[in-house]
């Protein structure tokens, strides 16, 4: 008597249930790892000496203080609002191939130290320095 | 026998629905390789100042400082204190195989203060290095 044994059936098509398994796992992976936060680099380079690298006596060199995280600058004494941007375009024309040398004293927190830089930069300045905030003496 | 046809039908019905589930899932699995970076988690959470600067580093940090708004330094992902600065970033520098291209990053809060800062930057220059870089985001909006 032969042995008459059904042929498995094959199946129609390739399951989807392990395919998606995998995809799932990479989504959550690649989502968990994404970072979208898009960071920048602002150089500032060091002198070899603890000195600060620039000071007012240098060609052309505006230095700009900030005192507080109150959105003023202040300028051979005299404070002006970040937001006043006349004040900017008319000091950075006065100075257009001078050196903007930003300092801060105690308290002034890093943004807005940047963003003091931003408004020069914004305003056409072509040199802007922040690098003198971190070199002064009281680094010592 | 039209049970029979019912229940096929039903099964093929249930692997279609599948279909727009995973054209969804691929299409974020695409989106989120695409778009992502990879990248290491920083050892404690920095929000650096916002600055409409566009400058990416062109090549990764040679050591990576970051300052957190409690005044902790982790250099490399290493708690240190201010003293160590010197001796590991010397350390580094020697080791480096291109010393020329050897920079630091450092990553500060926004809300530090930039006296904070000083002392990092006083060691860092006690130890021969000029190539410095403050880590900064763009602002929203300019992405």
């Amino acid at each position: 008597m032969p042995l008459n044994l059904s042929q498995p059936k094959r199946k129609q098509g390739i399951s989807l249930t392990p395919l998606i398994d995998v995809v799932f796992i990479l989504l959550l992976f690649f989502m968990l790892t994404s970072s979208f936060v898009p960071w920048r680099t602002v150089d500032t380079p060091l002198s070899v000496s603890s000195e600060p690298m620039l000071t007012p006596d240098e060609n052309d060199v505006v230095m700009l203080t900030l005192k507080a995280n109150d959105g003023q600058v202040w300028v051979t004494g005299e404070a002006h609002s970040l937001s006043d941007t006349t004040w900017f375009q008319a000091l950075i024309v006065d100075h257009a191939k001078g050196t903007f040398a930003v300092q801060a004293e105690e308290g002034v927190n890093l943004q807005s130290l940047m963003s003091l830089a931003d408004r020069l930069k914004e305003n056409g300045a072509q040199t802007v320095s922040i690098a003198n905030a971190f070199t002064t003496e009281k680094a010592k | 026998m039209k049970i029979d046809q019912k229940f096929a039908a039903k099964i093929k019905n249930d692997e279609d629905n599948m279909v727009p589930l995973i054209n969804v899932v691929f299409l974020m699995l695409v989106f989120f390789m695409v778009a992502g970076q990879i990248r290491k988690a920083d050892p404690i959470p920095v929000i650096p100042p916002t600055s409409i600067n566009e400058n990416r580093p062109v090549s990764d940090p040679n050591v990576l400082i970051v300052v957190g708004t409690d005044r902790s330094i982790y250099v490399d992902d290493n708690l240190i204190t201010l003293n160590e600065v010197k001796p590991y970033l010397e350390q580094a520098f020697e080791t480096a195989l291109d010393k020329d291209a050897f920079w630091v990053q450092i990553k500060g809060d926004g809300l530090l203060p930039v006296e904070e800062l000083r002392p990092i930057f006083s060691e860092i220059r006690l130890s021969g290095l000029t190539k410095v870089s403050l880590a900064t985001q763009l602002q929203r909006g300019q992405e």
